[in-house]
C-alpha cells in the first residue's frame, strides 16, 4: 500500500510537470505547426531567473512569480525575433530555427553565466517531508503536485471559458478558419507563445526545485520527454498532452520503482519501447487527428 | 441594387506553376445574389479565398469603395465580408455556442446578436452546448452559416453550400439563404448544383480553367445553350 501511495505521488508529480511542458509545446504547435525545441531553454532561463531572484534576497514566491513571468515574456520575444521572420516558411525551416535558438541560448548560458550547474537554494521549509501512512512525501513533491494540478485546472477553465482559449482550441483544429473569424493571426501566435512560455516557466520552477540545481543544458531532457508526451497524446491535441504526460510518467516511475537492478541501465530503452508499442496501436497519438497535415 | 459592393479586377491566383485563376473581373451589387459556376478546378474556390485574403493574388479587390487589395483577412472580415468555407470547416471539438462566439467581433453585443441569429435559425438553440463535430451535415451547414453571420457581414461568400447534403437538407439550406436575401445581404455562392443556384441567383459567372467564360443574368444563363451543353450534356 505504501509503495502504491509513493508510486502515485511520484506519477502525479512528474506527470503534472510533463503535462505542463507538453501543453506548452502543443499550444505553439496548434498555431504554427512547429515543435519548439527551444522550449527547454525557456525552462533553463526560468531556473536562472529564479536563482537570481533568490540570490538578490527576494522572497521565494516573489522570485517564482518573477521567473515565470520572465519566461512568458522571453517566449513572446523568441517568437518575435526568431519565428516571425520565417513564419510562412516550411515546417523544416521552422524546426531548424527552433534548434538554432535552442543552441544559441545554451551557448549564451554557458558563456554568460557558467557551464557548471548552480545550486538553487530552496527555503528550508521546502526540504522537510510529510507523512501519509508509513510513506514520507517531500514538501517539494507536495508543492509540485499542488501547483501542477492548480495550473491544469486554471488552464482547463481558460480553454473552456475564455475567447482566447476557444481561439487556441480552434486553431488546433483549423488555423486558417480562425482567420476567417476575424482573429489577427500574429496576435494569436504571440498569445500562444506567451501561454507556452508561462507553462514552460511553471514547469521550469517545478523541475529545478525538484532537482535542486540549474545548468545550461538541463532543458534538453525535459523537452525531449515533453515531445514524446505530445506524440503519445497526439500532436496538437491539448487533451492528449495532459493524458500523455501522465502516461509517460506512469511508465517511467513504474520502471524506476520495480525494474530489477540488473536491468535498470535499460530503463530508457524499455520506456521508449513501450512508447513505440502504444504508437503502433495509435499511430497519430491517442487523441491525435487521423490525418495530420502539419509537420 | 445599383450600388456596387464588391469589384475584383484582373484577379489572378497561382499555386506554383499552376495558374488557378487567370484575371477574373467580378462585380457584386448591394443585396445581390451572384452565383459562381464551373467544373472542379475552374478557380471558383480560389477566387473566394483570394477575396477574403486567405491566399496571395494579383489584381485588385475593392469593397464598399475601399481598396482591400492585399489586406489581411481580419481587416476584410471587419469591413463586412464573411465566408462559409467548403466543407463547412466548423471547429469540431468546440460547442456550437463556442463556434458562434468565435465568429463574433470581440466587442459585439453578443446577447443581441445571438437572439437575432436564433430567431433566423431556431434549430441551433437546442444544439448550443453540443460539440459541433457531432452534428449532422445539415446542422453543421446551419452552424457554419450562423458563424459567418455573427460578424454582421454585408457580403457573404458561400463555398458549395449543398456539398454532401441530402436533397431535402439542401432545400432547407436554400430556404435559409432565401430568408437571408430578404434582409438585404449580398451573397456570392459557389455551387456545383448549377440549375438550383441559377434559379436562386440574380446574376452568375461561369468559370472554366481560371477564366470567366460566361456571365449574365441568372435566368438568361439558365436558358442558354452553352450552360446546357456544359452542365446538362446537351444543347
Amino acid at each position: 500500500m505504501d509503495a502504491l501511495i509513493s508510486y502515485l505521488v511520484n506519477v502525479i508529480s512528474l506527470g503534472g510537470t510533463y503535462a505542463l511542458l507538453a501543453l506548452g509545446l502543443a499550444v505553439v504547435f496548434s498555431v504554427l505547426g512547429l515543435i519548439n525545441f527551444a522550449h527547454g531553454e525557456l525552462m533553463t532561463l526560468t531556473g536562472y531567473v529564479l536563482l537570481a531572484g533568490i540570490l538578490t534576497g527576494q522572497p521565494f514566491w516573489v522570485a517564482v512569480l518573477i521567473a515565470v513571468l520572465a519566461c512568458g515574456m522571453a517566449a513572446v520575444l523568441m517568437e518575435f525575433a526568431a519565428f516571425r521572420p520565417v513564419r510562412n516558411a516550411s515546417g523544416a525551416t521552422l524546426l531548424m530555427t527552433s534548434f538554432a535558438v535552442s543552441m544559441l541560448l545554451q551557448v549564451l548560458f554557458q558563456n554568460g553565466i557558467s557551464a557548471r550547474g548552480q545550486a538553487i537554494p530552496v527555503p528550508p521549509w521546502l526540504t522537510t517531508s510529510i507523512s501519509i501512512g508509513n510513506s514520507q512525501i517531500s514538501k517539494v513533491q507536495v508543492m509540485s503536485i499542488t501547483i501542477g494540478i492548480l495550473a491544469l485546472i486554471a488552464l482547463k477553465i481558460f480553454f473552456d471559458r475564455s475567447y482566447w482559449g476557444w481561439a487556441i482550441r480552434a486553431a488546433a483544429d483549423d488555423f486558417e478558419v480562425v482567420g476567417l473569424m476575424g482573429i489577427k493571426a500574429s496576435r494569436l501566435i504571440s498569445f500562444a507563445f506567451l501561454l507556452s512560455g508561462l507553462l514552460a516557466g511553471i514547469a521550469g520552477v517545478l523541475w529545478v526545485v525538484q532537482r535542486g540545481s540549474v545548468d545550461p543544458l538541463m532543458g534538453f531532457k525535459p523537452v525531449l520527454a515533453a515531445f514524446i508526451v505530445a506524440v503519445i497524446g497526439g500532436l496538437g491535441s491539448l487533451t492528449g498532452a495532459v493524458a500523455g504526460g501522465f502516461i509517460l510518467s506512469a511508465i517511467e516511475i513504474a520502471l524506476q520503482t520495480w525494474l530489477p537492478a540488473g536491468v535498470m541501465p535499460y530503463r530508457d530503452a524499455i520506456t521508449y519501447t513501450v512508447v513505440v508499442i502504444i504508437l503502433s496501436f495509435f499511430p497519430n497519438g491517442i487523441f491525435g487527428k487521423r490525418d495530420q497535415e502539419k509537420v | 441594387m445599383s450600388d456596387t459592393l464588391l469589384t475584383t479586377t484582373g484577379l489572378a491566383v497561382s499555386y506554383g506553376a499552376v495558374k488557378a485563376v487567370r484575371g477574373s473581373d467580378l462585380e457584386v451589387k448591394e443585396g445581390e445574389v451572384v452565383a459562381l459556376l464551373g467544373p472542379n478546378g475552374a478557380g471558383k474556390s480560389s477566387t473566394l479565398r483570394a477575396i477574403v485574403g486567405l491566399i496571395k493574388y494579383q489584381g485588385s479587390v475593392t469593397f464598399a469603395g475601399e481598396d482591400l487589395t492585399g489586406a489581411p483577412t481580419e481587416r476584410i472580415v471587419s469591413m463586412g465580408i464573411s465566408m462559409v468555407p467548403e466543407g463547412r470547416r466548423l471547429f469540431p471539438q468546440l460547442t456550437v455556442r463556442e463556434n458562434l462566439l468565435l465568429g463574433a467581433p470581440r466587442k459585439a453585443k453578443i446577447d443581441a446578436l445571438f437572439d437575432e441569429l436564433l430567431e433566423k435559425l431556431p434549430i441551433l438553440r437546442e444544439r448550443l452546448n453540443q460539440q459541433a463535430g457531432t452534428l449532422s451535415g445539415g446542422e453543421q451547414q446551419q452552424v457554419a452559416l450562423a458563424r459567418a453571420l455573427m460578424s454582421k457581414p454585408r457580403l457573404l461568400l458561400i463555398d458549395e453550400p449543398s456539398l454532401g447534403l441530402a436533397p431535402t437538407i439542401v432545400d432547407a439550406v436554400y430556404q435559409i439563404l432565401a430568408d437571408l436575401r430578404k434582409t438585404g445581404l449580398a451573397m456570392v455562392i459557389v455551387e456545383q448544383e448549377v440549375m438550383r443556384v441559377l434559379k436562386f441567383a440574380d446574376r452568375a459567372y461561369a468559370m472554366t480553367t481560371g477564366q470567366i467564360a460566361l456571365q449574365g443574368r441568372a435566368e438568361d444563363l439558365l436558358a442558354s445553350n452553352e450552360i446546357k451543353k456544359v452542365y446538362l450534356g446537351g444543347a
